[in-house]
C-alpha cells in the first residue's frame, strides 16, 4: 500500500487505496485512471467504466449469494465508516436493492444482497440512535421570520405546534426478515436521499429503471397527465398488456422515500441538468402513477398525481429574470 | 408596456424607437451602426439624440445587442463600461439627492442605466453557460444597491425601472448560485432575498418563496435552519429542510387566498406533495379548503380532498365529497373517482350497495379509454359483491352475491395475473365460501409473491389450514410467520397460536402462549408506541382485552374457575360491560351447572349487544331443553343467530336438536349435516379478523 504523504486529501487514502486493490482481484479490470488517481474515493464514485463493470457483476444471475466476492466488497466497503467510500456503496443502492427485491420470489441465495442492505441500515440506525424522524408542521397562526400573524391568534398557549413522524424508530436487526424487508430497503433509500447530490447521474438513472419495473404498471397512458378522457384516442398501440416481471409490492415506507429520491430526479437538479435523467425520472412517475391507481392508494395519487402536473407546468415556465422586449424603450 | 409584441420587424404595430430625456432615437438606426462595426458612432448617436453620458449610451448599446440575441456582443459592449466607477460616483452622488426625487432623469436614470448593464451582464453569462461568473455579476447588482441605498431602497423607487432591475436580480441571485453548485450561497441569497428589505412585490415575493421551498425540497442539500437572533416566544421556528419548505408554501397560499398575489398552481401540488409525503393530508385538505372559489375546478377541488380524507380513513367525509364530484352534471365518468368511491364502499359493509354500483360504472368507464385499469375496476367490483354478501339477509341473494364476487375477481386476474393483493383478495373470497382447496392454492402464491413480507398472507395460511383441521401445520406457519416478523409485531400471531394450541387440546401450552402475549402487551405500552409502530401492524396490534378474554374462556373449558375469574376481572377492568365478559360468565355458570344464573347472564350480555350470536345460540340452547313450549323461542333464537352468521356451527348443532325434538327429523338431518360440514371447514379466527 502507497502510503505516501497524501493524507491532506482525505483520510479515507488508504482505506480506499486498499478497497482498489481488493476490487482489482474481483473485476476483470479496473481503469488505471482509478488506481492512479489523487483522490481514489472520488473516482470510484464517479468512474463510468468502473460502474458499468460493477453494475453488469451485479447484474449476474448469482451475484448476491453470500459467498459473492463483490458484495463482500461491497459490505467491507461500506464498514470502513467512511464518508466518501460509502458514497461508492451507496451509489449501487438502486441496483442492489432492484435485483434484490426482484430476486425474492424465485428463492434464490441472497445472503450477500442482505449483508451489504443490513450494513447500510445498522450504519442508519446507530446515526439516528434509533430514534424516529420528526418534524414540527408549520401553522400560520405562529409568525416565523417569513411572516408576521396576527398577534391575537397565538395569545394562547403557543408551543402547540403538529409533531409529526416522517420516518418512525428504527430497531437493530440481524437478519432481514421478510416482513421487515420493504423497511430496511426503505431506511437505505432514506440514506441514498440525502447524499443525493453527490450520486451520479448513472446511479440515479438506474433507480429510475428499478422504480418501473418495481410499479410493473405500463405509464405511457399519463404522458399527458391529466388526461381528458374524451380527447384521448391514442389507444392504437394498445401494448396489449405485456406481462410485467419484477413487480413488488410497495407499502408506504419504501415508496415514500422512492418518491423523495424521483421528486429530486425530476425538479432538484440544478448544476448539470441532465435531460435523459428527466425523461428516465418523468416515465418512472407515470409507471408509478399507474401503480398507484391500480392500489388505489390515495396518498400516492395524490402525491404522485402532483408530481406529473408539475413536470407538465415546467414545460411552460415563463422565466420572470428575464426583460421584456418591447418595441419602445422608455428610459 | 406591452411586452408582447416581437422583436421581429413583421408587425407594424409600433415603431422601434428609444426615448429619454425628452429626445427618442430610432432603433434600427443604432442596430445599424451596431451591425457595421460602428460602436462609436452607435454610442455618439444615442448620447447625442437622448443627452445621455458615455457609459448610459454603452449600457443601452449593451441592451439592444442583448435583445437581439447576440449575447457575446452584449456582454463585449458591457465589459468595456467601468461599473466599478459608475457605482462609486452614483454612491457619492448621495442618496439625498435621490430622495428629493428629482424626476426620472439624473442620478435615478443613471442608476438605472448602470444596474441594469451589470443585470444584462450577468444574464449574458448566464446564457453562454458562464454561471458562476454570471451570479458573482449578479451578487455586485445586489452589493451595489445595498451600497447605493445604505438604508433600504427608498419608496419611491416601488414602481420604477429600478426596482424592476433589483428585483429581476433579487430573483435571479439564488438560481444562479444553484444552477453554479454553490448550494450554500444559494440558500444564504435565498434568505437574502427574503430576510432583507428590497421592496419586492408580492408577485415577486412570492415566487422567490415558492422556488426557494422547490430548492429545500427537492435540491437534496440539508440547509443549515436560519438563524433567529432572538428566538421570539410563540415564533415558529423551521428546522428542516421540509419544515421551512411547507411554511414558505402555506405563506404563499395565503398571499393567494388573500388576493395579494397573483395564483401559481404550482404551489398546491409542491404542497401536496410535500405534506402527503409527511402523511398530513387532512392539512392539505384545510389548505387546498381555503382557496379562492373558482380557482381550483371544484370537480378537482373535491375528488382532491376526497383522496385527502381517504388517506386518513374517513370513508364518510370522503364519499361524500366524491358524490358530489360523480354527480350526472359533473364529471360521472371520472375513473379515478369511480374507482375510489368503489374502494372506499367495498371496506365498509353499510356502503357495499353503493360501490357496486361505482364499480360497475368504473367497469364500463375503463372499457372506453382506460383499458390498462379494466382489471383494477373489476377487483373493485368483486371486492363490494364480497362485502355485500356478507350483511345479505337471505341465502339465496348472499350465494348469489359470493359468486359475482368471485367472477369479477377471477375476471380482474386475468387483467392482473401479477397482482399480489389480488390473488390475495381472491383467496380470501375462497376461504369464506370455504372452497379451502382453491383458498389454500392462492394463500401460497401470496406468500411466494411477497417474498413473506406480509404479514396478513402467513395469517391466511394458518387460518386455512386450521379450517381444514390440519392445526399442526398452521402452527408450523404461525411459527414460519413469527421467525419473519420482529418482536414487536408478534401480538396477532401469538393469539392465533394460542388457539391453535387450544385446538390441539394443548391447554398448558396455550397458556404458556396467552403469557407471552401479555408480557408483549405490556412492554408496548410501556413504551410510547405511536412514534415506534411501523408499516401494516399499526391497527393491528392485539388489544389486552383480548387476550384475557381468551384466558378466561382457556380457564373456564379447563374448570378453573377460580384463574378464570380473575382473567374476566381483569377484561372488566379494561371494558365494563361487554357482551363478551358476561358470556363468558354465563358459560362459566352454565358448566357448573347453574342454569338459571346462566340464563340470566346471557340475557344481560343480548341486552348489551342485540347481535350478539354466542349468546344468542346459547339461550336458545338452554331454551330447547325446557319442554315442548319453549321450542319456538329456541328455533326463533337459533334462526336467527343463522340468520347473522350462516356458517355458525353450534347453531346449526342446536337447531338440528330442536328439530329432532319438535319431531322434524328431515330438518333436523339437515340441521346436523350442515353442522358436521362446517365443523370440518371452520377456521380458527374468522376469516373477516385479517381484513
Amino acid at each position: 500500500m502507497s502510503s505516501e504523504q497524501k493524507v491532506s486529501w482525505s483520510d479515507s487514502f488508504s482505506e480506499a487505496q486498499t478497497a482498489i486493490q481488493t476490487l482489482s482481484t474481483i473485476l476483470p479490470s479496473i481503469p488505471s485512471t482509478i488506481s492512479s488517481s489523487d483522490t481514489p474515493s472520488l473516482a470510484l464514485l464517479t468512474d463510468q467504466e468502473l460502474a458499468t463493470q460493477v453494475s453488469d457483476h451485479l447484474r449476474q444471475p448469482d451475484s448476491g449469494a453470500g459467498d459473492n466476492q463483490l458484495c463482500r466488497w461491497l459490505y467491507d466497503t461500506f464498514n470502513t465508516s467512511k464518508v466518501d467510500l460509502q458514497l461508492v456503496v451507496l451509489r449501487f443502492l438502486p441496483i442492489i436493492a432492484g435485483i434484490y427485491l426482484s430476486r425474492i420470489p424465485l428463492r434464490k441465495p441472497l445472503a450477500g444482497f442482505e449483508a451489504v442492505l443490513l450494513a447500510i441500515y445498522a450504519h442508519e440506525t446507530t446515526a439516528r440512535n434509533g430514534q424516529a424522524i420528526t418534524i414540527n408542521l408549520p401553522d400560520l397562526s405562529h409568525p416565523s421570520i417569513y411572516h408576521e400573524s396576527k398577534p391575537q391568534l397565538h395569545k394562547s398557549s403557543s408551543t402547540d405546534l403538529n409533531l409529526v413522524v416522517i420516518s418512525p424508530g428504527l430497531d437493530p436487526q440481524g437478519t432481514i426478515r421478510s416482513t421487515k424487508r420493504a423497511r430496511i430497503i426503505g431506511v437505505g433509500l432514506e440514506l441514498y436521499n440525502s447524499k443525493i447530490v453527490d450520486m451520479p447521474i448513472q446511479s440515479k438513472l438506474d433507480f429510475c429503471e428499478f422504480c418501473i419495473i418495481w410499479a410493473g404498471q405500463d405509464g405511457e397512458f399519463y404522458k399527458n397527465f391529466p388526461n381528458d378522457n374524451r380527447e384521448e384516442k391514442g389507444k392504437e398501440d394498445d401494448t396489449k398488456n405485456e406481462k410485467q416481471e419484477g413487480r413488488v409490492l410497495l407499502p408506504w415506507e419504501m415508496l415514500q422515500p422512492m418518491l423523495r429520491i424521483l421528486s429530486h430526479c425530476l425538479m432538484g437538479t440544478y448544476k448539470n441538468k441532465n435531460h435523459e435523467l428527466h425523461e428516465a425520472a418523468c416515465r418512472a412517475c407515470r409507471s408509478l402513477y399507474a401503480r398507484a391507481l391500480h392500489d388505489i392508494n390515495p396518498k400516492a395519487i395524490l402525491a404522485i398525481g402532483s408530481l406529473l402536473k408539475l413536470i407538465n407546468f415546467r414545460k411552460t415556465g415563463v422565466d420572470h429574470t428575464e426583460l421584456p422586449v418591447t418595441n419602445v424603450i422608455n428610459l | 408596456m406591452s411586452g408582447e409584441s416581437s422583436s421581429n420587424q413583421g408587425g407594424e404595430t409600433e415603431e422601434r424607437k428609444i426615448c429619454a430625456n425628452g429626445g427618442s432615437v430610432q432603433t434600427e438606426t443604432v442596430e445599424a451602426k451596431l451591425d457595421a462595426g460602428n460602436i462609436d458612432e452607435a454610442e455618439s448617436a444615442l448620447r447625442e439624440g437622448l443627452s445621455l453620458n458615455s457609459e448610459e449610451a454603452r449600457a443601452l448599446l449593451g441592451r439592444l445587442e442583448y435583445q437581439r440575441g447576440n449575447v457575446e456582443a452584449a456582454l463585449g459592449v458591457f465589459e468595456g463600461i467601468d461599473l466599478e466607477d459608475a457605482i462609486q460616483r452614483l454612491q457619492s452622488c448621495s442618496t439625498e439627492k435621490i430622495h428629493k426625487k428629482s424626476g426620472l432623469s439624473g442620478p435615478h436614470l443613471g442608476a438605472n442605466l448602470v444596474l441594469e448593464a451589470i443585470y444584462l451582464k450577468t444574464k449574458s453569462l448566464q446564457k453562454l453557460n458562464r454561471i458562476k461568473d454570471a451570479a458573482e455579476e449578479c451578487k455586485r447588482v445586489l452589493d451595489a444597491v445595498e451600497k447605493i441605498f445604505p438604508q433600504g431602497i427608498p419608496e419611491a423607487f416601488v414602481d420604477t425601472k429600478l426596482q424592476e432591475t433589483i428585483s429581476r436580480a433579487v430573483e435571479l441571485l439564488p438560481q444562479l448560485w444553484a444552477e453554479a453548485g454553490s448550494y450554500h450561497e444559494a440558500i444564504a441569497s435565498y434568505r437574502r432575498a427574503l430576510l432583507t428589505h428590497w421592496n419586492l412585490d408580492n408577485d415577486s415575493c412570492a415566487r422567490i418563496q415558492t422556488n426557494f421551498a422547490v430548492f429545500l425540497l427537492y435540491g437534496g442539500i440539508e440547509a443549515v435552519s436560519p438563524s433567529t437572533a432572538t428566538q421570539v416566544d410563540g415564533t415558529y421556528n423551521p428546522k428542516s429542510n421540509i419544515e421551512e419548505a411547507i411554511l414558505l408554501l402555506m405563506i404563499c397560499m395565503r398571499k393567494f387566498s388573500l388576493g395579494k398575489a397573483k395564483w401559481d398552481p404550482a404551489v398546491v401540488e409542491h404542497l401536496t406533495f410535500a405534506l402527503s409525503l409527511c402523511n398530513q393530508t387532512p392539512i392539505l385538505a384545510k389548505q387546498m379548503e381555503e382557496v379562492i372559489p373558482g380557482v381550483i375546478h371544484r370537480v378537482d377541488l373535491w375528488k382532491n380532498l376526497a383522496l385527502c380524507f381517504s388517506a386518513i380513513g374517513h370513508r364518510k367525509t370522503a364519499l361524500d365529497l366524491l358524490k358530489k364530484a360523480l354527480h350526472k352534471h359533473e364529471k360521472p365518468d371520472d375513473i379515478t373517482s369511480l374507482l375510489l368511491a368503489a374502494k372506499i364502499c367495498s371496506e365498509d359493509s353499510s356502503f357495499a350497495a353503493e360501490g357496486i354500483e361505482y364499480a360497475h360504472r368504473a367497469v364500463s368507464c375503463s372499457k372506453n379509454g382506460n383499458e390498462h385499469l379494466q382489471g383494477v375496476c373489476l377487483r373493485v367490483l368483486g371486492l363490494c359483491y364480497g362485502k355485500q354478501a356478507s350483511i345479505s339477509a337471505s341465502d339465496y341473494e348472499r350465494s348469489r352475491l359470493q359468486s359475482e364476487a368471485l367472477k369479477s375477481l377471477d375476471e380482474a386476474i386475468t387483467f392482473d395475473p401479477e397482482n399480489s393483493d389480488l390473488v390475495f383478495e381472491l383467496g380470501i373470497q375462497y376461504a369464506m365460501q370455504r372452497n379451502l382447496n382453491n383458498a389454500l392454492r392462492l394463500a401460497k402464491q401470496y406468500i411466494d409473491a411477497t417474498g413473506g413480507s406480509m404479514l396478513r398472507g402467513w395469517r391466511l395460511l394458518a387460518l386455512i389450514l386450521s379450517a381444514q383441521q390440519r392445526f399442526q401445520e398452521a402452527e408450523v406457519v404461525t411459527d414460519a410467520a413469527l421467525d419473519e416478523t420482529a418482536k414487536w409485531d408478534q401480538g396477532p400471531l401469538l393469539r392465533l397460536k394460542a388457539k391453535l394450541r387450544i385446538a390441539q387440546s394443548r391447554h398448558l401450552d396455550a397458556i404458556e402462549t396467552y403469557r407471552h402475549l401479555l408480557a408483549l402487551i405490556q412492554a408496548q405500552k410501556k413504551s410510547y408506541a405511536p412514534l415506534h409502530s411501523t408499516h401494516q401492524i399499526e391497527d393491528d396490534r392485539v388489544n389486552e382485552y383480548e387476550v384475557w378474554q381468551g384466558l378466561a374462556n382457556l380457564y373456564s373449558s379447563l374448570s378453573r374457575w377460580k384463574d378464570a375469574e380473575i382473567c374476566l376481572g381483569k377484561a372488566r377492568a379494561i371494558i365494563e360491560c361487554s357482551s363478551e365478559t358476561l358470556h363468558t360468565e354465563g358459560t362459566i355458570y352454565q358448566r357448573r351447572g347453574e342454569i338459571d344464573e346462566a340464563l340470566a347472564t346471557y340475557v344481560n350480555s343480548l341486552l348489551i349487544e342485540a347481535t350478539y350470536v354466542p349468546s344468542k345460540i346459547c339461550v336458545g340452547a338452554i331454551m330447547s331443553n325446557r319442554g315442548l313450549a319453549m321450542l319456538p323461542v329456541a328455533r326463533t333464537l337459533l334462526s336467527d343467530a343463522l340468520r347473522l352468521e350462516p356458517t355458525n356451527r353450534m347453531a346449526w348443532l342446536h337447531l338440528g336438536f330442536v328439530h329432532k325434538l319438535d319431531g322434524r327429523l328431515s330438518d333436523a338431518i339437515d340441521s346436523f349435516q350442515a353442522a358436521s360440514m362446517l365443523e370440518e371447514s371452520d377456521p380458527i379466527e374468522s376469516f373477516n379478523s385479517i381484513l
